[in-house]
């Protein structure tokens, strides 16, 4: 450090001190960091470039909200400031970015930020300093179930093993005498939607014929869709990430299987993964996934509140998400409907926003009805259930290469 | 000989008291980064060993980092072993696939070396996916607890400090000698009774060992979390760079080597316009070039140009 930046220092100091006596003196509360009477900052992580990039529409679809909300008045007269950083879906990156929103930037609360690994390298550290880790995209459920150690952390979306307990449901009520055949990526995110599965059948899980797991290194899923095929299953069941689950898709068409019934997991049921499953050569006719939010294709919700909305929005904050709106990317959906969900509690967080009240707020909400979710879908937290979404719809793909996803049967409750 | 010895010893007190006196002066989160210019200190060092001194390339050194992070993290995660103990650990385990490698390297050398250590680093981070439930996949493990950015910073120069003398000690004496004249030729190292195998095979370990300690920082760094992702090639091409940055074949220039890489991605995040999200790797790659056309010998080179301008001539040429 040179003289200037010594001086600097010093004078910093010096101003610190300042702040503290003044603080001291008039015995006013500090507010939070990066809260002000005309803002609130906060910031989070994302997967802008590498491996994981294709989930970038997420946080300009929630910049484009918050701005948004401030063309409106903003918060309580408070416009948000929403900090994007690109850590490509490395934790070695999350890491000192996280550690720059929080003890530079002085974020209120870290928000939306993707990715399990990610979010796990940074959880401790978060809960640690009391700063929210709030509304993070990942559907794996530590969020929801550590709220003892780690307060200051809740999820949004509906978990993996609750998602994989419908299908499990649907499967034992609809098809209970089904061989089923299930492809599962072999960690934490695979088991846990396998687990869930395993929990829906009940007493029919031994309809399991088999169950194929692939490491996510793999592309190639051939072999273990040759051996559920070969077991006799006619039921497909696939847990996998979007490259695997198109390729699965693609390579059971492609041996001349066609099961009675193919149950793909909704991280990789974005309408656009499906397009590019059939444009490949697989029958997606028939594919049954779930959905927790409106569709911004499926022509009988084009009148919905939540998807004019979004259009208006995306149309006039975010252009460049147009075409990915209009051709069904859920996620443009999922970051409207997580920042509607965190201006929702910031409103509720105290006249002065602190982080505790962002919490509570988060932790009480009541059939809270978000217009970006599926109709009839109410968000519902309290201090011992942190899953905000405990409600999926069953959709089924129809009409191919060109076909989208059709809402049927009724809400499924309770999914967790 | 003994004024370059005065001069050395001195550069390194006034380095080691500028390191002591720097955290009163720093905040929590540049010490955060200062522990990183040490976590790349020691492996630019390691790497300069093998790549500077004995003329071996290397593009594989993020693996080296790999194991030993991964070392760390088993380490305390199922056995809770006290995070400092697994540092040595790391050295030794990566010293031990440090020799490993080095043995193709008997029969290689020059790109298909390079390409033989490029593989090592793509392989290794996937075995993490292979073996998910000891090394925790995708999903990543951590360590049972968390260092706070002091912790890093002490134990990351204290780790550099040692290692830096550890260097130094082997490079000056018979082995660097070794090393050297592997570097330079080696028909005429084996002439002059240098036993081609063991001193090859020894600067693997010696620099893969330097890389497995780095990498266990490097994890503890990322709040003891381990994950492929953040031993991807780009790491393995950061610490080449680090090295190039610095000059192969000195140790005063991997400080700036050391800089250049941890300092770098942040600097270059907060430069306007291009700067940020997209442009970071923009503009680190246009900073490298420019750093390489100006200074092709690293900054070693530059030291060495300074050394030569008329009125701070020493007596004695680099070795």
């Amino acid at each position: 450090m040179g003289m200037k930046g010594r001086m600097l220092a010093a004078f910093a100091g010096a101003l610190v001190v300042a702040a503290v006596a003044v603080t001291a003196a008039f015995g006013a509360r500090q507010a939070d960091p990066g809260v002000t009477a005309t803002s609130v900052t906060i910031g989070g992580t994302f997967p802008l470039t590498g491996v994981a990039s294709l989930y970038k529409t997420i946080p300009a679809a929630e910049k484009a909200y918050f701005d948004y909300v401030n063309d409106h008045g903003g918060v309580n007269g408070r416009k948000i400031n929403f900090d994007i950083l690109d850590d490509g879906y490395n934790p070695a990156q999350t890491v000192p970015l996280t550690q720059q929103l929080v003890e530079q930037t002085k974020v209120f609360a870290d928000f939306g930020s993707l990715g399990t690994p990610s979010n796990l390298s940074i959880w401790g550290y978060l809960n640690s300093n009391k700063v929210p880790q709030v509304l993070i995209a990942t559907g794996d459920s530590y969020w929801g179930f550590s709220y003892k150690k780690y307060p200051w952390t809740i999820g949004w979306q509906p978990d993996y093993p609750g998602e994989g307990k419908i299908y499990g449901k649907y499967l034992d009520a609809k098809m209970p005498s089904a061989k089923i055949g299930v492809l599962y990526q072999n960690d934490a995110f695979g088991k846990n939607y396998y687990a869930g599965l395993r929990v829906g059948l009940g007493a029919k899980k031994s309809n399991v014929v088999s169950a194929q797991s692939y490491d996510p290194s793999q592309t190639n899923v051939t072999q273990q869709i040759l051996a559920l095929k070969s077991a006799g299953a006619n039921v497909l069941v696939i847990f996998a990430l979007p490259t695997q689950a198109i390729t699965a898709l693609v390579t059971a068409t492609k041996v001349g299987w066609t099961p009675d019934a193919t149950l793909l997991g909704n991280v990789s049921a974005n309408r656009l993964f499906l397009l590019a499953a059939a444009a490949n050569g697989a029958n997606v006719d028939g594919v049954i996934s779930s959905a927790y939010t409106v569709s911004s294709t499926y022509a009988p919700q084009a009148n919905l509140p939540g998807v004019k909305l979004a259009k208006a929005i995306i149309g006039q904050y975010a252009p460049s998400l147009v075409a990915s709106l209009n051709q069904g990317d859920g996620n443009v959906i999922y970051g409207l409907g997580a920042a509607w969900t965190f201006v929702y509690a910031l409103q509720h967080a105290g006249k002065t926003p602190t982080r505790a009240g962002l919490m509570a707020a988060l932790k009480s909400m009541h059939n809270v009805n978000n217009p970006f979710t599926y109709p009839g879908i109410r968000m519902n937290t309290s201090a011992t259930d942190n899953f905000p979404i405990e409600q999926e719809i069953l959709v089924k793909w129809a009409g191919g290469a060109g076909g989208d996803w059709t809402p049927f049967g009724s809400l499924y409750s309770g999914v967790r | 000989m003994s004024r370059r010895l005065a001069i050395a010893i001195a550069c390194f007190l006034v380095a080691a008291a500028v390191v002591v006196l720097l955290p009163f002066e720093l905040d929590g989160y540049h010490e955060g980064l200062a522990a990183k210019v040490a976590i790349f200190f020691i492996a630019v060092l390691g790497l300069n060993i093998l790549t500077g001194y004995t003329g071996q390339i290397s593009i594989g050194h993020g693996a080296f980092m790999a194991i030993g992070g991964y070392t760390t993290v088993i380490m305390s995660h199922d056995h809770h072993t006290n995070l400092l103990l697994t540092l040595p650990l790391a050295f030794v385990i990566a010293f031990g696939f440090g020799v490993i490698v080095g043995i193709p390297a008997l029969r290689f050398s020059g790109v298909y070396l390079a390409l033989v250590t490029f593989a090592f680093a793509v392989s290794v981070p996937q075995f993490a996916l292979k073996f998910s439930t000891f090394l925790g996949g995708s999903t990543g493990i951590q360590t049972a607890t968390a260092p706070g950015h002091l912790w890093l910073y002490v134990v990351s120069w204290s780790c550099a400090g040692i290692l830096f003398l550890v260097a130094w000690l082997v490079l000056r004496g018979r082995t660097g000698r070794a090393f050297r004249s592997i570097r330079d030729s080696e028909i005429a190292a084996t002439a002059s009774g240098v036993t081609l195998p063991i001193y090859k095979t020894l600067a693997f370990g010696i620099s893969a060992a330097f890389a497995g300690v780095a990498g266990s920082l490097f994890v503890l760094a990322t709040n003891g979390f381990a994950q492929p992702n953040e031993f991807g090639v780009f790491l393995s091409l950061e610490l080449l760079v680090g090295a190039a940055v610095a000059g192969f074949g000195s140790l005063w220039g991997v400080l700036v080597g050391a800089i250049f890489i941890a300092l770098l991605p942040t600097v270059s995040a907060d430069v306007p316009l291009i700067g940020s999200a997209h442009g970071q790797d923009v503009v680190f790659g246009l900073i490298v070039i420019g750093v390489m056309l100006l200074l092709p010998t690293g900054f070693a080179g530059l030291l060495q140009r300074l050394r030569t301008l008329p009125g701070i001539r020493t007596a004695e040429k680099e070795g």
